[in-house]
């Protein structure tokens, strides 16, 4: 929906870089230029069908505030930095995860661990936005999130619901950026309620006629000086009542589902957000974020990571299980992250502070070869010891199982060509 | 709270024993207002020619609809309108211009103007914490006609804890950040956007890294720092001239300053880099190793002030033209050099050389664009690159803060229920303890960064949703009898006076004779009279006049 309002409304200027006339060759990718003698918006029109066509979709499930790796993928059991934690086996011999994620163990089949991500940065928004966009954040540029770019790159045109939908409370401002507020992620607090704003309280019909009445009395002022403006306001309520009006909205009412699927998501307001991410993707959603926190476990950390180890662990198994029964693991990512890890040694409130040189994350669905291991921490897990993966090899790692083109450069809006993902390179083991 | 009362009791206080004096005795010499707006408006003329395409001269209810939204930020109550447009006084628009400067609304909407420059480029998200502090601080210099020069001076020698001295917002957006924070004074206070020599030499103006990094230079002993002693958790903008116990191997210490600054090897990153002297790169002027913080900061400021310095009256000038006129000499309007185009550079040089005689004083600078034909043209919609510029006064997008006042205006919202405490800030302010109120959710679903191309900011569907569906704006349009339609309904009769008041109410002018004929008819068409009202006012609230300032 955000991707059609935005060429409904022509892109008279060049908004924040979005692909618009005016700036058309800045945004051409360089291994395009390379094709030579196509001519532009024919290339670019038969790549962008394309991708669309394939309908792939990602759900990023967010750990926000720094999982710890030893808790989670990475234990060290036996070793003075692993403390009480566990290992155990999974459905893949040789692959021991924590006693944490028994369900997850189960679907390691699926998943592709890497136990290997590396960072710089130890505050969480800078991290956060590093891990969300592949930048640090910065006054004068505005960088895009990968979901944006994904939503960007890949939404359907013709979807009448946003393409772009973050889950629960989580922290951050990063989205669309230079790319637009249309590529803003469509904000819920919360996956067990409707979305705020969208319930048309006084029935369809005095809707209809209220958007009738709308429509008359706009034209006074479109007569009168504002005609770019009534016709650009007009696109956008035209989008919001066809998304309060689309049939398919009853996509946000998770207890349509049945009660089986339900059980199997758990009753965690994180298994109700993997539930509605999965209708979201299923009825045409393009990038879903669904939030899990707070994993900021200076104190505590043991009992507090189990605890959040239980609402994360059954959905996150329940997802990757539903999607392959349906038949969309194969055009669907879902990736768990967070900004950073925690540090191997533990402080003396049984905590773990901020630790960005070596943490892990897990890949599944789109391609992504599951049951492997890539990269490897030492014994106490303090450093790298095998195949480093910094964040921009993640991010284009991403780019490479979605289909997007991460060498497409935006203009900023003081004219500085920025690309989706800076450096890096995709971990090609990822796909086997 | 009451440390926080009493401090910016004493700083108001100190506020205005500081620059009061001043600022009467340079207002006697400043440039006459009015005489100053005609010779901008011949200028212009001859500059890109003012001919018969340009638009005529705005009626009275859009011109007070304008001024209030443009000064005190919101809609003109009806009987404001009435009284304005009856009024047989030919320098009444002059006259509603003063009255309005000497509002405290008028400091108030500056303030959160500035505040949504400032904190809309923050690289610490935490920073919101001191937006309200800042808010109130600059609302203060601004009722207190405290001069733009002296209110930049404080923004850049700012120290303290963010929550409670106001001045401190700037440097808490960047998180003390050095070479983040002279990027933001420059671009705010000079229009230029030298932070794209960071890395490397600008790569479309004169810029060279080694200024940039000569810039930050100027604030390497200044950090923030979290304080979590006392009531309340905050961040501690302060400044250290003695050498840290610890340093970082790259140099740049970013939680306790370091004592200079160094710019990174770019072929040996993880090396020292090589220490900068502070020197501003406008005039070349220089400090030495090991000035004192105090010295290095309130210099920058006194040489970025100065009357020697065209850039800073500029930038300024530029970025409120374009707010009122609605389209900028340069755009985006902290961009302006210095290889940039200027659409009329004797009428900006003129206007910023004016503003500096005025001795920066920013109501002369208002009561002077204000009285301009420019100002006074009919809107248009933003003109193509190749139209001639500035024959119209161009439509804006209404800010959140104006928006959700036009809106209690429109709907008589009780005060209490918008600035009461509501809903607890989701993220990190919970472990802050901050509440937002109303007014502090509506502007974090509508806010935009204000120094963007006004152009490019286009509104989103979450918020079209929001004035459309949400319960809390439909409750208040509802005809019951609490409500100030309801009220309305019953009192009166005639359809016609009913739609004329919510015309007034919404839009500050009377509806055309279509615009009447079309609700009138709705209404009658209609099977209840109270339902269709609500549908009238509904409509009106969500239309594009009512979302802009014409």
């Amino acid at each position: 929906m955000f991707d059609n309002f935005h060429r409904l409304t022509d892109v008279r200027v060049n908004r924040r870089g979005v692909i618009g006339r005016r700036d058309f060759l800045g945004t051409v990718s360089a291994s395009a230029a390379v094709a030579g003698t196509l001519n532009w918006p024919a290339l670019m029109t038969a790549r962008a069908d394309d991708l669309r066509q394939r309908g792939m979709a990602c759900i990023l499930l967010w750990m926000q505030g720094g999982p710890s790796q030893l808790e989670t993928f990475d234990p060290k059991p036996g070793h003075a930095n692993g403390g009480e934690t566990k290992a155990i086996e999974t459905s893949v011999p040789g692959i021991r995860i924590s006693e944490n994620l028994p369900n997850v163990a189960r679907a390691m089949d699926d998943i592709c661990l890497i136990r290997s991500m590396n960072g710089r940065e130890g505050s969480h928004p800078r991290a956060t936005h590093l891990m969300q966009t592949g930048y640090l954040p910065t006054a004068s540029v505005k960088y895009p999130s990968i979901g944006a770019h994904a939503a960007n790159q890949l939404a359907d045109r013709s979807f009448d619901l946003p393409s772009y939908v973050r889950i629960g409370r989580g922290r951050g401002s990063y989205g669309g950026g230079l790319l637009g507020v249309e590529f803003d992620p469509f904000l819920m607090a919360s996956a067990t309620r409707v979305p705020d704003n969208t319930t048309v309280s006084h029935g369809d019909n005095r809707y209809r006629r209220r958007l009738g009445l709308l429509g008359k009395l706009e034209s006074h002022y479109e007569q009168h000086g504002g005609r770019q403006e009534v016709g650009d306001h007009r696109k956008l309520v035209n989008a919001a009542s066809r998304m309060v009006l689309s049939p398919r909205m009853d996509v946000f009412d998770i207890e349509q589902e049945p009660e089986s699927v339900r059980q199997a998501y758990g009753d965690s307001e994180f298994g109700a957000g993997c539930l509605l991410a999965r209708r979201l993707v299923e009825t045409g959603a393009t990038f879903v974020e669904v939030h899990a926190g707070n994993w900021d476990t200076h104190d505590d950390n043991f009992d507090r990571v189990r605890d959040l180890c239980t609402q994360v662990d059954q959905p996150h198994a329940a997802l990757l299980a539903d999607l392959k029964q349906r038949g969309m693991l194969d055009r669907t990512l879902v990736v768990w992250a967070g900004e950073f890890g925690r540090t191997p040694k533990i402080n003396p409130r049984s905590g773990r502070d901020h630790y960005p040189r070596a943490y892990s994350a897990a890949l599944a669905g789109a391609g992504v070869k599951g049951g492997q291991v890539i990269g490897e921490t030492d014994a106490g897990g303090e450093s790298i010891k095998d195949r480093p993966v910094g964040v921009s090899d993640f991010l284009r790692t991403l780019c490479q199982a979605l289909g997007l083109d991460a060498d497409i450069e935006h203009m900023s809006n003081i004219g500085r060509p920025i690309k989706v993902v800076d450096g890096g390179e995709v971990v090609r083991e990822v796909f086997g | 709270m009451n440390t926080t009362f009493r401090y910016q009791w004493l700083a108001a206080c100190v506020a205005v024993w500081m620059f009061a004096a001043p600022w009467l005795a340079q207002a006697a010499d400043a440039p006459n207002p009015i005489e100053t707006a005609r010779r901008i408006d011949q200028l212009l003329a001859k500059e890109v020619g003012v001919g018969e395409s340009a638009a005529g001269r705005c009626a009275d209810e859009i011109y007070l609809r304008r001024v209030y939204l443009d000064l005190v930020g919101q809609t003109p109550s009806v009987e404001d309108i009435l009284i304005f447009t009856l009024d047989p006084d030919p320098n009444k628009r002059q006259a509603v211009v003063e009255r309005l400067l000497e509002d405290g609304d008028y400091g108030r909407n500056w303030a959160r103007y500035w505040r949504d420059v400032v904190f809309s480029r923050r690289t610490e998200d935490r920073a919101f914490l001191a937006a309200p502090a800042t808010t109130e601080w600059l609302t203060e210099q601004f009722n207190s006609h405290v001069s733009w020069d002296q209110i930049a001076t404080e923004l850049i020698t700012a120290e303290g804890d963010v929550r409670e001295v106001g001045s401190t917002g700037l440097i808490m957006a960047q998180a003390g950040m050095p070479e983040d924070t002279v990027s933001e004074i420059s671009r705010i206070f000079l229009g230029i956007q030298i932070q794209c020599a960071q890395c490397h030499d600008h790569p479309t103006d004169q810029w060279k890294r080694q200024q940039f990094h000569e810039l930050a230079a100027f604030f390497p002993r200044v950090a923030v720092r979290p304080k979590n002693e006392g009531e309340q958790r905050s961040f501690e903008v302060y400044a250290t001239d003695f050498a840290p116990r610890f340093r970082r191997p790259a140099g740049n210490n970013r939680f306790r300053g370091t004592l200079e600054h160094r710019m990174p090897d770019l072929n040996d990153p993880t090396s020292a880099g090589e220490v900068i002297r502070p020197v501003f790169f406008v005039s070349g002027e220089r400090l030495e190793f090991g000035t004192p913080d105090a010295d290095r900061r309130g210099t920058l400021a006194k040489w970025l002030t100065s009357a020697d310095n065209p850039w800073f009256a500029k930038a300024y000038v530029n970025r409120i033209w374009a707010e009122l006129v609605g389209e900028g000499f340069y755009e985006p309007v902290d961009d302006i050099g210095p290889e940039r185009e200027c659409t009329a550079p004797d009428t900006m040089d003129a206007l910023a050389a004016a503003f500096t005689d005025s001795g920066y004083d920013c109501q002369w600078l208002f009561q002077t664009i204000m009285a301009t034909e420019a100002y006074q043209r009919e809107s248009r919609s933003r003109r193509s690159p190749t139209e001639t510029p500035f024959q119209a006064n161009v439509a804006q997008r209404l800010r959140a803060d104006q928006l959700f006042d036009a809106l209690v205006n429109a709907l008589e919202l009780p005060r209490g229920l918008i600035d009461g405490a509501g809903a607890r800030v989701g993220g990190p302010g919970g472990a802050y303890g901050v509440r937002a109120g109303a007014r502090q959710v509506f502007s974090q679903a509508f806010g935009y960064d204000p120094s963007e191309r006004r152009e490019e900011i286009s509104g989103t569907v979450q918020q079209t949703l929001a004035v459309m569906n949400s319960p809390f704006i439909n409750g208040a349009i509802n005809a019951g009898v609490t409500t100030s339609l309801g009220r309305l309904i019953s009192q009166q009769d005639d359809d016609r006076t009913i739609v004329i008041e919510l015309y007034l109410r919404t839009l500050s002018r009377q509806p055309s004779d279509d615009e009447l004929a079309t609700c009138v008819e709705y209404v009658r068409q209609g099977d209840d009279r109270r339902e269709a009202f609500e549908d009238v006012l509904w409509s009106l609230i969500n239309s594009t006049e009512f979302l802009h300032r014409r």
